[in-house]
């Protein structure tokens, strides 16, 4: 037991010794990001969501697709249907089935479908900002270290000519004519979203190029791949993670956006569908109860996504900073 | 224009005609890789073969594809858009009764925009750090996150459905419905009344943008040595603060500018449906959603030619008060 505890501390210990460095560079840069009040609350917004999504089905007081029966009345089937129209109700106290935030047009809870909507909002963040990345940072990486290339003259043309596409009439013919997923919403957001991407990850590559440490690899015969791959890219990672998070915040709103106007997946439960609904039953006006918490939802986690983004931003470029 | 060479003018206007070709081109690829052909628009099951063969033959369908491409280039390129599906009416007429409309409320809230967003990031990076800046921060990147359109009903309900006692501004569209005939009083301030939700709604979303850059800009002018010098001489701080470091900073803004311009057009889309605002961004909207993809893949090709135009003009404006922005610079 004793040997057993000592081989898994000295195991510890060698790998504390061994990335001694990389531990006090995170915790600074940790210490750093907490400086900013803005990013910490945008952190625990985002981790908040995030325990939400994850634990929805313990936390939401209903089933996913439970609706409330019609109430005080014992009706058949018909009678239901034809007095449906008190839908949607507010809170009501005293209700045996009671609904916290009161109930959509069909009965389903609002706060259940709140609660779940989460995972669909961060599935669209994240997907689409990974998937920017994914295209944005090689192409940057790429057309930064060949700077002044046909590589780089060719990939920032591209990039030009996309700029002048507008984007979200680009995003409504795609989805209109590819069919209307969210798999293809997230495609449609990420085909115009790598933009900014490529772009700021260029010129950080055109100017970590210029640094000593990408010279003595060169000369220590390293290859473009590997200098591209194991000196610029962890350098560059930090701002990648800055458009991420900007990219995350674009994607939900665009993707609200698009619901509104008709074009999203109204078999998932999402908060941009529920203000969807909210409009096409014409509740706009008379059911606050059902449109303010999507709304509030949607600017909460866009917000905490630009919080945490531009904490990020100060955090890896200390030029920024007074 | 003696401040702008003619040969960087002629770059600029042969970077946008690129641009143009570009959406012609992405616009013809989308169309041809539609599924269905014109015989399923019909959905006529007497339709026989010959029928088809006639129906393609009539609309150009049984040419090889490059005779296809040129031939829409060629349409394309003179405004020749086809008819709609839904009325006898050229889309080109359609348009052009649109486009202004939209030009209209875009410029209105692109100015707003501009103005707003250059003040306060000037106000925010001179106090850098103070209770003043951090608040203006949180709240603008707030108010960054709203969608627009659940922004719109919120004030729609306060300012006209008189949530709050106050039923002062109309609903939506830009003259009253029930009302043909104008003074040209009546008509200016009607239009008025109707733009002011929809404006101040693009607005409250749109500044911020500009704000960012612009606060970061005007840090990093502090920084320089001339701040200092003309601090130094005895100049006020109002002159410092406007004179010599909003006036430097406003450069990468010329870049910030071009880029939102986009982003404008991309928020009048969804604000014109919400106001039903008779633009083009609901004609692009009800469009695909109608399947009218003459008038659909139109719209989208005005609106790109718009943001187009509209980014030639702002490069062409920036260059001329700042001799200093080369070509290429500010992309």
């Amino acid at each position: 037991m004793s040997e057993e505890t000592n081989t898994r501390d000295s195991f510890f210990e060698r790998h504390k010794q061994r990335h001694r460095g990389t531990y006090r560079s995170l915790r600074r840069n940790w210490n750093q990001f907490t400086n900013h009040r803005l990013g910490v609350i945008g952190l625990v917004i985002l981790v908040v969501i995030v325990l939400v999504a994850v634990l929805a089905p313990y936390i939401a007081p209903h089933p996913l697709h439970w609706q409330a029966p019609q109430t005080g009345k014992d009706c058949s089937s018909l009678d239901c249907v034809a007095s449906s129209t008190s839908f949607p109700q507010g809170p009501r106290f005293g209700d045996p089935y009671f609904a916290p935030l009161g109930t959509n047009w069909r009965g389903n809870g609002v706060l259940t479908e709140l609660i779940y909507g989460s995972r669909v909002a961060l599935y669209i963040g994240f997907a689409a900002g990974v998937l920017s990345s994914l295209v944005g940072v090689p192409l940057g990486l790429i057309s930064g270290f060949y700077g002044d290339s046909w590589i780089d003259e060719a990939i920032q043309r591209t990039v030009d000519i996309m700029y002048g596409l507008p984007f979200l009439p680009l995003v409504i013919v795609l989805v209109a004519i590819n069919g209307i997923t969210t798999t293809n919403i997230i495609i449609a957001i990420a085909v115009k979203s790598w933009l900014n991407n490529a772009i700021v990850i260029r010129g950080q590559t055109l100017s970590l190029k210029e640094r000593s440490f990408i010279e003595a690899a060169q000369v220590s015969g390293a290859s473009d791949n590997r200098i591209i791959f194991r000196h610029i890219l962890p350098n560059v990672l930090p701002l990648a993670f800055v458009y991420l998070a900007q990219d995350a915040a674009f994607a939900i709103l665009t993707q609200a956006n698009l619901a509104f106007l008709g074009l999203s997946d109204f078999t998932q439960v999402s908060w941009g569908v529920m203000l969807q609904w909210v409009q096409v039953t014409g509740h706009v006006f008379d059911a606050p109860w059902w449109l303010l918490p999507p709304g509030l939802m949607i600017t909460a986690i866009s917000a905490s996504f630009y919080f945490v983004g531009y904490s990020l931003e100060d955090v890896t470029n200390p030029e920024a900073q007074s | 224009m003696t401040r702008i060479s003619a040969t960087y003018f002629a770059k600029r206007l042969a970077v946008s005609l690129v641009v143009i070709w570009a959406i012609l081109t992405v616009l013809f690829l989308l169309l041809k890789s539609m599924p269905g052909s014109i015989a399923t628009q019909f959905l006529n099951p007497n339709l026989k073969p010959e029928d088809i063969r006639a129906l393609k033959a009539q609309y150009g369908l049984n040419q090889p594809l490059h005779i296809q491409y040129l031939k829409w280039v060629k349409n394309y390129a003179t405004l020749n858009f086809g008819y709609s599906m839904q009325s006898t009416e050229p889309v080109s007429a359609l348009i052009a009764r649109r486009l202004p409309r939209t030009v209209f409320l875009f410029g209105t809230a692109y100015l707003i925009n501009l103005t707003i967003g250059t003040l306060a990031g000037i106000e925010f990076g001179w106090h850098r750090g103070s209770s003043r800046d951090k608040t203006g921060f949180a709240a603008g990147l707030t108010l960054y996150s709203i969608p627009p359109f659940w922004l719109a009903w919120l004030l729609l309900y306060v300012f006209a459905f008189g949530g709050f006692g106050l039923s002062v501004l109309p609903v939506g569209h830009m003259t009253p419905s029930f009302q043909s005939v104008f003074t040209s009083w009546e008509f200016f301030s009607s239009i008025f009344t109707h733009l002011l939700i929809p404006a101040t709604t693009l607005a409250l979303v749109g500044w911020v943008g500009n704000m960012l850059v612009m606060r970061t800009s005007m840090q990093e002018v502090l920084g320089e040595e001339y701040i200092n010098t003309a601090r130094a001489k005895g100049l006020s701080p109002t002159t410092v603060k406007y004179k010599h470091a909003a006036r430097n900073a406003l450069i990468p803004l010329a870049t910030q500018a071009i880029v939102s311009i986009a982003f404008i057009v991309d928020g009048a889309v969804v604000i014109e449906t919400v106001f039903s605002w008779p633009g083009m961004g609901r004609l692009l909207v009800n469009a695909t959603l109608n399947r009218n993809f003459p008038v659909a893949l139109a719209a989208f090709f005005m609106l790109g030619v718009l943001i187009v135009i509209a980014r030639l003009l702002t490069d062409v404006a920036y260059t001329y008060l700042d001799p200093r922005i080369k070509f290429g610079e500010n992309q």
